[in-house]
């Protein structure tokens, strides 16, 4: 009986996948894959970065896609999840996917080897730092990472950025012997720049309390806010986002913890802090927001007025470092087309072409970047910005600019 | 199920024990699952990757979902931890390998390693019975959970460990296709396995505790021995599959192996059909196709009334939901149920019965 029912579902899905594979025919175009989080737990900044993406091709290919080779972007909502994420990528290798625009911590570090094997430059939403070394040139280092890129400082650079600030702002304020602390999920996202920045944090003489574990998932976080309240804490770092970064600020304000709160890159931007309705909330960013006067903004405009609409006319700061993503790959792909062809290794080597790097017409929006063969660490410059909700609106200020030190023992941790 | 006609023949009568012991009841039987096999083995020639890794996900799950079925069906116990099973064994598989033993042996060890686990865990049930049971096989599910985000000796924390590839003397099975054979021979393996289980005295002990434990008791079955028996087969094939699964991906993450997996495996006997060992492989084949038959026909539907094309996502997610609740409705028995009065059908034909 068996033999019938696999027969026959044999054949109904013979005949689903001629129906749903949707020839990717086009005479010159190439694959490109996007993981992308649009109904999962970090869907929140999920659909603002997705958005910037697939947006940002949608332009390229307007304007003449790579040299005359259009993009076939296939974007797919893994909802943040690992095994899907991998069984997707197995799938695209298959249809001859050239590069991959990735998004979480888990699933990007859980592809570091198969992108390695298969030769797959991969551009990841994920900024962990574990990312960035290419060569195991660090003996600390766990698994070199050939074919992984990121736009933007890792988060460990990031969090280094604001622990600075806040050691800056504690002498100012006469704090002695500030207290420090890690808030975030027991995940790998949360989790990549936790020992990393509470040794900077410790070597600029904060008070390190333990780690605090708050669920990626919105939720009653009181409890951990009296942990964060008893260990005395004047900063609290946050390596979760959204809702999550919304949830931990309006328990602890019931609980009474008097304490700054410093986000990672996507724990900040206008729409967390008029939900969490913060005040100075720290974040850092590598892009101006939308609107800001520089000569680049002209074509993020463009790409939100004739992208899917899917991020309203506002979009938040997550879509602009998405379309920087997207242009970078973009002339990396262009490099490609000219020195042998567009596949793996040779857009790989694209990335690898320019010193403070900026894509064309996006001047002011992407930071200068410089990938070497060597060191993945494309930006080391951190702007620290602070949001406050004033009269019902969020208003956000650039406070600093911090240049975090190229130091070889960080490279890839 | 006993109102459905037996399909033997006529003039077909068993004579001796032997005869009435066969694996298969008919020879056409035999010979419709020997053709089956062929045809699945023979897939690779004619089906691209799609068809092929889907045919070896439904081999996957239902040697999980077999296990399951000798638990829930067979002996009558619920387990809420068999996605937790289902991934201790992924994880114990990609550790094992990952310390220089060839996959190919990595796979029935961390089925062993399962099976003792889950014995641990079994321990609560040859106390506990009905809903206490079954939150008591929650805890196991929470525990395991657990265990995976923090054991980072073990799983590689909350980054999940790398599976190796499986290779047979060298050759390596890396492609859909080579990958297929493996999987066939495990569910061939299972399926034989736990068909022979049923006709033993320990399966039809296990039957007995199901049916009525006081009256299995009173014939002297050791209730406790049973129970915990039971919870180690199926540990066995939740490893064994979870295995298979962890090399098919080539990475283990502890994050596929929720309750919602758990509550998956259930689905699946439920409407396979329980007790039912080629149930298991309908249902798994029925949960595992259901969302992407669903996603065509909401991806056609679409393309006829353009405007849900946004919505299509939601329909998808609906009509599973749907489709899962006529069915209990209408079938309560199962796939397997429905196949079985097909077959009486037009084996009687045009009397119907």
């Amino acid at each position: 009986m068996t033999s019938l029912t696999r027969l026959t579902f044999a054949t109904a899905f013979a005949a689903g996948t001629i129906l749903s594979g949707t020839a990717f025919a086009q005479d010159d175009s190439v694959l490109v894959g996007q993981l992308a989080d649009y109904t999962g737990a970090t869907s929140f900044v999920g659909k603002q970065y997705g958005p910037g993406v697939s947006d940002a091709f949608k332009q390229i290919n307007a304007d003449g896609g790579i040299d005359g080779t259009m993009v076939e972007l296939d974007t797919v909502d893994y909802a943040y999840k690992v095994p899907e994420a991998i069984a997707q990528f197995k799938k695209w290798v298959g249809n001859g996917m050239v590069a991959l625009q990735g998004w979480g911590t888990a699933d990007t570090e859980a592809l570091i080897s198969f992108v390695a094997r298969e030769e797959i430059p991969t551009i990841s939403a994920s900024y962990s730092a574990h990312l960035t070394d290419p060569t195991g040139k660090n003996p600390t280092t766990k698994a070199p990472a050939p074919f992984n890129f990121f736009y933007g400082p890792s988060y460990s650079d990031a969090c280094r950025a604001v622990v600075q600030w806040a050691a800056e702002d504690a002498k100012e304020k006469g704090i002695e012997n500030p207290t420090f602390v890690h808030t975030g999920d027991n995940h790998p996202y949360p989790n990549a720049p936790k020992e990393a920045c509470g040794a900077y944090a410790k070597e600029l003489g904060f008070k390190v309390a333990p780690p605090v574990v708050v669920p990626l998932a919105p939720g009653d976080f009181k409890a951990q806010c009296l942990t964060i309240k008893d260990s005395g804490a004047n900063y609290v770092f946050m390596g979760n986002l959204g809702g999550s970064v919304v949830s931990l600020i309006k328990s602890c304000n019931t609980v009474g913890v008097d304490a700054i709160y410093m986000g990672n890159p996507w724990a900040g931007d206008y729409q967390t802090v008029e939900a969490a309705e913060a005040q100075n909330l720290i974040f850092p960013s590598s892009t101006p927001f939308y609107g800001a006067d520089v000569p680049g903004m002209e074509l993020v405009r463009k790409i939100v007025e004739n992208g899917d609409g899917q991020v309203g006319d506002r979009p938040t700061h997550h879509y602009i470092r998405g379309v920087c993503s997207a242009y970078y790959m973009k002339e990396a792909m262009e490099w490609a087309k000219a020195n042998g062809g567009i596949e793996g290794k040779n857009i790989r080597d694209g990335m690898y072409q320019k010193t403070d790097w900026v894509p064309e017409g996006l001047e002011g929006v992407c930071s200068p970047s410089t990938w070497t063969t060597e060191d993945h660490r494309g930006l080391l410059k951190v702007t620290i910005n602070s949001g406050s909700f004033k009269d019902g609106e969020a208003v956000i200020e650039k406070i600093a600019e911090i240049d975090v030190p190229r130091r070889d023992e960080w490279l890839g941790q | 199920m006993a109102h459905v006609p037996n399909p033997r023949p006529t003039g077909d009568f068993r004579v001796s024990y032997a005869a009435d012991r066969t694996l298969f009841k008919t020879r056409n039987e035999t010979y419709f699952v020997i053709a089956g096999v062929l045809l699945v083995a023979l897939a690779p020639l004619f089906f691209g990757g799609y068809v092929l890794s889907q045919l070896i996900l439904i081999g996957i799950y239902a040697i999980a979902a077999l296990g399951l079925n000798v638990l829930t069906g067979m002996t009558g116990q619920i387990s809420l931890g068999h996605g937790a099973f289902f991934g201790f064994g992924a994880f114990a598989s990609a550790w094992i390998a990952s310390r220089g033993i060839p996959v190919m042996f990595a796979i029935p060890l961390a089925g062993v390693m399962t099976m003792a686990v889950g014995m641990v865990f079994g321990i609560p049930a040859a106390r506990l019975k009905g809903l206490y049971l079954a939150i008591a096989t929650l805890a196991s599910q929470y525990i395991l959970e657990d265990f995976f985000a923090r054991a980072d000796w073990f799983t590689g924390g909350t980054y999940g460990s790398l599976a190796e590839t499986a290779s047979f003397f060298g050759y390596q099975l890396d492609s859909d296709a080579s990958y297929l054979y493996l999987v066939l021979f495990w569910v061939i393996v299972s399926f034989v396995g736990v068909a022979n289980l049923a006709r033993t005295r320990d399966g039809r002990a296990l039957v007995a505790v199901r049916d009525h434990y006081l009256s299995a008791e009173i014939m002297g079955i050791n209730l406790t021995k049973y129970r915990i028996l039971s919870f180690g087969i199926s540990s066995f094939f939740a490893g064994i599959g979870g295995a298979l699964y962890g090399h098919y991906l080539g990475f283990v993450s502890g994050e596929g192996f929720t309750i919602l997996l758990s509550i998956e495996f259930l689905a699946m006997i439920i409407i396979g059909g329980l007790g039912s060992v080629s149930g298991s492989l309908l249902g798994a084949a029925f949960i595992l196709l259901l969302p992407q038959a669903m996603e065509i026909f909401a991806n056609a539907v679409a393309t006829v009334v353009p405007a849900i094309a946004q919505g299509t996502a939601y329909i998808k997610q609906m009509s599973v939901g749907a489709a899962i609740i006529l069915f209990l409705v209408l079938e309560p028995e199962g796939l397997v149920h429905r196949w079985r009065l097909m077959r009486a059908s037009w084996k009687l034909y045009p009397f119907s019965h």
